[in-house]
C-alpha cells in the first residue's frame, strides 16, 4: 500500500510548475472533457441537464464524479455552451446522455456580430453558477484542485457566427474576423479571472475548432495561439497555470504548438505523446487515453493502456478527448486506478 | 480574349484553386459569350479546379477556408453557367441524403462533405445535425435517393448509425440504398462492423467513394 504524501491538490499545482511529484496527477477538466457520466448520475441521483443551471446542483455533482471516478479534480461546467449562450447563441440543453449543443449561432457571419459590452459573459446567469461552483468546491475541499473550463476563442466564436462563413472569413475578411476574435477573447478573459478569483487550481482551455487539421499552420498561428495565449497572458497574472487541449493530428503544427504559452498541453489519442514531447523541447504534455477504449474496450485493456502511457513519462493522464457520456465507470475506474497505484 | 477553349477551361480551372470568385465569374460569363457548351465549360473548367482543390487539401497545401473558398469561386461561375446549360445535357442527378446523426455538436465534417459531393456534381440533401436514425430512412425514402451518408464525431453516437441500417433492414428495403459512414471516430472497421457499404476518412476522399459506390 503506497500512502500519497501529496494531496491531489499540490501534487496538480507541483506538476503545473514543473517540480517533481511522486507521480502523475490523473485528471479529467470538465468542458469538452466532462466526467459527469450516465453511471454516475444514476448511481447519486444528481443529473444532467439540471445541473447545467445552478451552482449548488453544479458542485453537488461535480463532488459525485470526483467520488465515482477517481479523477483527482473538479472539472466545471460540464459543457462548452456557457460562453455562447451568453453571447447571444440559442442553446439546445440536451439530456442525461446527451450533453447540451449549439441549437444555432446567432449570427450568419462576422460582419453581423453585435459586440456585448465587456462582462457579459461573467454576468450570466450560468456563468455565475459556474463561478459561485468554484466558490463552494474550493472551499469546502481545499486538498481537491477544481479546474475552471473554457471554450476557446476560436471554438466560441465559431459558435456565435454561422462557422462554415466564418471559417472562410478567418482568411477573406482578417481584419473583422480578428475583431470579432478579439472581442469574444476579452470576454473569455474576464470569465477566466473570475473563476481563477474564486478558487479555481487551474484554467484549462479546450479549443475543438482551432485544429491544425480544420485551419491549417497558418491560421492556426495568426489566430488560435495569438488568442489562446491572450487569455493564458491573462490568467497567468493572477498565477493561476493554464492547460491547453487541442483536438486532432496535430502533426501540422508542432511548430506552433512550441508557441503556446500555457503550462502543459493536451491532445488527442491519434498523437504520440512521448514522440511530441520528445519534438517540443520535453514539453509538459497531458492525455491521452483513448476515449474510444474507454467506452468500448475492457477494463483490463484500458489499465494496461494506462501503465503504459505512465511508462512514458507523461505528466498528467487524462483523456484524449470528449468522454462519452455512456462510459462505463468500471472503465473510468481501472484507468484512474492504474495511475493511483504508481 | 482570344483564349483559345482550352485555354479558358484551364484559366477557369486555375480560378477555383485560386479561390478568385470574381476571376471564375469573369471567364465563366466569357465561356458563355464566346458560345461554348456551358456544362462542358463545368466540367472541363470549373469542377477541374476543385479536384486540384481537393488534391491539395489531402497533400496538406490546402485547409477547410481554402477548400470553402474554392468552393464559392466554382459556386459562383456555376450560377453564370447554368441557366445556359442545353437541357438534352441535364443528365439526372443522383441524389444523397446526409445527415449527423443524433446527439452531435459537430457538423463542420458533414458540410464539408457536403459540399465536395455537390461540386462533384451530386444533388445532395442536407437533414442537418442531430438527425434520428428514422429520418434518415424516411427522407430517403421520400426522395428516392440513392445514398445514405452519416456523420458522427462522437463515440457516444455512433450506434445510431447501426440503427440506421438495422431499419432499412427491417422495412425490407436495405438493397435499394447504400450507407456510407464517417467523422471522427469512425473507422474502416466500424463501417464494416455495421454492415456500411462505404467509409471515408475526409471529405475529398468521400467523392472517390461515392464514386465507387454507384460504379460510376
Amino acid at each position: 500500500m503506497i500512502v500519497d504524501v501529496l494531496s491531489p491538490k499540490e501534487r496538480l499545482k507541483k506538476t503545473l510548475s514543473g517540480e517533481a511529484v511522486d507521480r502523475p496527477p490523473v485528471i479529467c477538466p470538465g468542458g469538452m472533457m466532462n466526467a459527469a457520466i450516465v453511471d454516475v448520475m444514476n448511481k447519486t441521483g444528481h443529473t444532467l441537464p439540471d445541473a447545467h443551471h445552478t451552482s449548488d446542483k453544479m458542485s453537488d455533482l461535480a463532488y459525485d464524479v470526483y467520488e465515482n471516478t477517481g479523477f483527482e479534480n473538479f472539472g466545471i461546467p460540464f459543457c462548452m455552451t456557457v460562453e455562447a449562450e451568453a453571447l447571444g447563441s440559442t442553446i439546445n440543453f440536451g439530456s442525461l446522455e446527451c450533453e447540451p449543443k449549439i441549437q444555432k449561432e446567432v449570427f450568419p457571419s462576422v460582419n453581423d456580430v453585435t459586440f456585448l459590452p465587456a462582462g457579459t459573459i461573467e454576468n450570466c446567469n450560468r456563468a455565475g453558477a459556474v463561478i459561485q461552483a468554484i466558490y463552494l468546491l474550493s472551499e469546502k475541499h481545499p486538498e481537491i484542485p477544481v479546474i475552471g473550463s473554457l471554450t476557446g476563442p476560436i471554438s466560441t466564436a465559431a459558435s456565435i457566427v454561422d462557422p462554415m462563413t466564418f471559417l472562410k472569413q478567418l482568411r477573406r475578411e482578417r481584419e473583422l474576423s480578428h475583431q470579432v476574435i478579439d472581442y469574444v477573447t476579452e470576454q473569455l478573459m474576464g470569465y477566466a479571472k473570475l473563476m481563477a478569483d474564486n478558487g479555481a487550481t487551474a484554467i484549462s482551455i479546450a479549443d475543438p475548432t482551432a485544429t491544425g487539421e480544420i485551419l491549417g499552420p497558418k491560421i492556426f498561428e495568426e489566430y488560435a495561439v495569438y488568442y489562446l495565449n491572450k487569455i493564458a497572458d491573462a490568467v497567468h497574472e493572477l498565477r493561476i497555470p493554464v492547460i491547453v487541449h487541442i483536438c486532432g493530428d496535430v502533426r501540422m503544427v508542432k511548430p506552433q504548438l512550441q508557441k503556446l504559452h500555457s503550462e502543459i498541453l493536451s491532445v488527442d489519442a491519434i498523437v504520440d505523446l512521448k514522440k511530441l514531447k520528445d519534438e517540443l523541447n520535453n514539453t509538459p504534455t497531458m492525455g491521452n487515453i483513448s476515449t474510444y477504449l474507454l467506452e468500448f474496450g475492457q477494463p483490463d485493456t484500458v489499465f494496461k493502456q494506462a501503465k503504459h502511457l505512465l511508462s512514458k513519462n507523461i505528466d498528467i493522464l487524462a483523456p484524449a478527448c470528449g468522454l462519452s457520456t455512456s462510459t462505463p465507470l468500471t472503465n473510468i475506474t481501472a484507468f484512474t486506478s492504474a495511475v493511483k497505484e504508481g | 480574349m482570344g483564349k483559345t477553349k482550352d485555354e479558358l477551361y484551364s484559366a477557369m480551372s486555375g480560378a477555383v484553386v485560386d479561390m478568385d470568385e470574381d476571376l471564375s465569374v469573369q471567364l465563366s460569363r466569357e465561356a458563355v459569350e464566346t458560345g461554348y457548351d456551358a456544362f462542358e465549360a463545368i466540367d472541363q473548367g470549373l469542377t477541374k479546379g476543385m479536384e486540384r482543390a481537393g488534391r491539395l487539401f489531402d497533400e496538406g497545401e490546402y485547409f477547410v477556408p481554402e477548400l470553402l473558398m474554392c468552393a464559392d469561386a466554382l459556386n459562383a461561375g456555376v450560377e453564370i453557367l447554368k441557366p445556359n446549360i442545353k437541357t438534352e445535357r441535364q443528365e439526372e442527378k443522383h441524389k444523397i441524403v446526409i445527415g449527423v446523426i443524433a446527439g452531435d455538436t459537430h457538423d463542420i465534417g458533414k458540410n464539408l462533405v457536403k459540399l465536395m459531393l455537390s461540386t462533384a456534381g451530386f444533388d445532395v440533401i442536407d437533414l442537418g445535425r442531430d438527425v434520428p436514425p428514422s429520418a434518415f430512412v424516411e427522407h430517403a425514402v421520400k426522395e428516392n435517393a440513392k445514398i445514405i451518408m452519416i456523420s458522427s464525431l462522437m463515440t457516444t453516437t455512433m450506434d445510431g448509425m447501426a440503427d440506421v441500417i438495422n431499419l432499412l433492414n427491417e422495412k425490407g428495403i436495405r438493397n435499394k440504398f447504400k450507407v456510407a459512414i464517417g467523422g471522427g471516430p469512425v473507422s474502416r472497421k466500424f463501417a464494416d462492423k455495421i454492415g456500411a457499404d462505404g467509409y471515408s476518412s475526409n471529405a475529398n476522399q468521400a467523392i472517390k467513394m461515392v464514386n465507387e459506390l454507384i460504379g460510376r
